[in-house]
């Protein structure tokens, strides 16, 4: 290989590992939103939002990498397919980051002493366990191009998908105490970011396979399946 | 592979015909229709080999080339790529120690069959050089030369001005036409080439490198005028340029040099697929590192 084209090899694995980089910042911030929630700790999830930046940041850094890397050495075949899937990978990172964002902007809003439900705090502080596991999982088949590791993040979204329906149908079933059924109503949109992070981790592994085999597919067509 | 066992290059054989006679052999088709799906076979090759002096250059190479599509052909040096094209309208013949093998069917007819006169086969698939190789005459007499040879009925203006035209070079030069040719920019010299070929109606154009001696802006009119005439003829190219395959080509094939014991060299026909496909997704683990830059 000529030294021009390793010096290329260099950049695009670089700009891989920064893009791979960026799911660290969001095991981070979901470790903090989950102890935030757990302790209703507000200046660690302001700590949360302003730390978004970085991820911010690290968006535009990868996204410039990749314009210059399209612009002036034309990749193609396996080089083209790994830069098309950086594209993809660095926005579900970034809106990884937003979705701890939403979720540390809900913390303040149910107040300093919330009438907490342990039950589904304990399903919440769950699916923010099971998010940050797809987090890695996505970031490791992704940097080892392990398909079948990819595909069984559909597998473990199945969990985080079940635990937000629970949380749900606990939030409906809260009683009639307004200070609850407001804190519970937090807690479904708490959910449903968390369950988003869940998603995002299945696109990065659909973005896995593509680079290996060159084709795109979904791994779950949620558009016509009522429940996955 | 026995060199022996090698058909000899046509020009060798007896019973080759030098006189016209060739339009009942070699069928006159549809060139000027357009209506016939591209996916329509102009040539196929089976098992084709060329060897210099008992050596074989480029083996093993079957594929079939579709009409009114362009074909690139890619590959490293010394991988057969412009033997193998040059094997498309019997211009190893003027090669003495080249001889070619296998079959390749134009038109389901077979081009080295002892009855076919290679001069009525180029006239049919024409060639365009790496070098622009302008005659030293003017502009008109480099078009008029060809059709003259060959005795083409018609008026000579028309047929000058309708090859210039095709060739995107008309409205440049129509003030000068009886000025050198030489005095035309490498581009011009190029695409006056490429009329030349027009000239005598060809079915076919190979063209070997056509852009390597040109800068970006003559290179852009080229592949421009590329993708015109392929609405109307087949078109295969040589290039180093895998950009340029990538941007003009319907379909790639890769070439490749396998190393054979005691040093020897030969070239191979590795993959032969959609342009897009060679460059987003190739089969082949070769043809990746190659599009890639991953090879040597």
């Amino acid at each position: 290989m000529t030294e021009h084209r390793q010096h290329f090899q260099q950049q695009l694995s670089g700009l891989e590992r920064h893009a791979l980089g960026g799911l660290d910042l969001v095991v981070e911030q979901i470790d903090r939103v989950v102890e935030s929630l757990k302790h209703q700790d507000v200046e660690l999830a302001q700590l949360v939002i302003a730390d978004d930046d970085r991820l911010d940041g690290r968006y535009l850094e990868v996204h410039q990498g990749i314009l210059s890397l399209l612009a002036l050495q034309a990749p193609v075949a396996g080089d083209l397919r790994l830069v098309a899937a950086l594209l993809h990978v660095i926005k579900h990172v970034e809106r990884m980051g937003d979705q701890c964002v939403n979720v540390a902007k809900l913390i303040p809003l149910s107040g300093h002493e919330p009438p907490i439900d342990g039950d589904i705090l304990g399903k919440i502080v769950q699916m923010g366990q099971f998010a940050r596991a797809e987090v890695i999982q996505c970031q490791r088949s992704f940097a080892e191009r392990d398909v079948p590791m990819a595909e069984d993040l559909v597998a473990r979204d199945v969990a985080i998908n079940r635990l937000n329906r629970e949380i749900f149908r606990l939030a409906l079933e809260a009683g009639d105490d307004a200070d609850v059924r407001e804190w519970a109503m937090i807690m479904t949109m708490v959910a449903r970011a968390f369950e988003r992070i869940g998603d995002n981790a299945v696109d990065i592994g659909e973005q896995t396979a593509f680079v290996v085999t060159g084709l795109f597919r979904e791994f779950s067509d949620s558009s016509h399946v009522a429940t996955r | 592979m026995d060199p022996t066992s090698s058909r000899p290059a046509a020009r060798d054989r007896p019973g080759v015909s030098a006189t016209p006679g060739l339009p009942q052999v070699l069928p006159d088709v549809g060139r000027r229709g357009g209506a016939a799906p591209a996916t329509e076979p102009i040539f196929a090759l089976t098992g084709v080999q060329v060897a210099y002096g008992g050596v074989p250059a480029v083996q093993d190479v079957t594929f079939e080339l579709a009409k009114n599509e362009i074909t690139a052909f890619i590959g490293p040096s010394g991988c057969g790529k412009s033997t193998l094209l040059r094997c498309l309208n019997r211009m190893n013949d003027l090669i003495p120690s080249a001889r070619v093998s296998g079959t390749v069917l134009y038109h389901d007819q077979d081009l080295y069959a002892p009855d076919i006169d290679p001069v009525q086969v180029r006239k049919r698939i024409g060639m365009v050089f790496q070098k622009p190789n302008p005659f030293p005459k003017s502009i008109y007499e480099n078009i008029a030369f060809g059709p003259r040879v060959l005795g083409m009925k018609g008026d000579m203006d028309e047929i000058v001005e309708t090859a210039l035209r095709k060739g995107a070079l008309w409205d440049e030069v129509k003030d000068r036409l009886k000025t050198n040719a030489f005095g035309m920019s490498g581009g011009q010299q190029q695409r006056l080439c490429i009329a030349r070929t027009m000239a005598v109606e060809p079915d076919v154009i190979l063209m070997d490198e056509p852009c390597s001696a040109l800068d970006p802006i003559s290179t852009g009119a080229i592949e421009e005028l590329m993708l015109e005439l392929k609405k109307n003829y087949s078109i295969v190219i040589v290039t180093h340029n895998m950009q340029q395959a990538a941007r003009v080509s319907d379909r790639t094939a890769f070439y490749n040099v396998d190393k054979l014991e005691e040093g020897k060299r030969v070239g191979k026909l590795v993959e032969f697929a959609p342009t897009e496909k060679i460059f987003t997704a190739p089969d082949d683990k070769r043809t990746e590192e190659y599009v890639t830059g991953k090879f040597g």
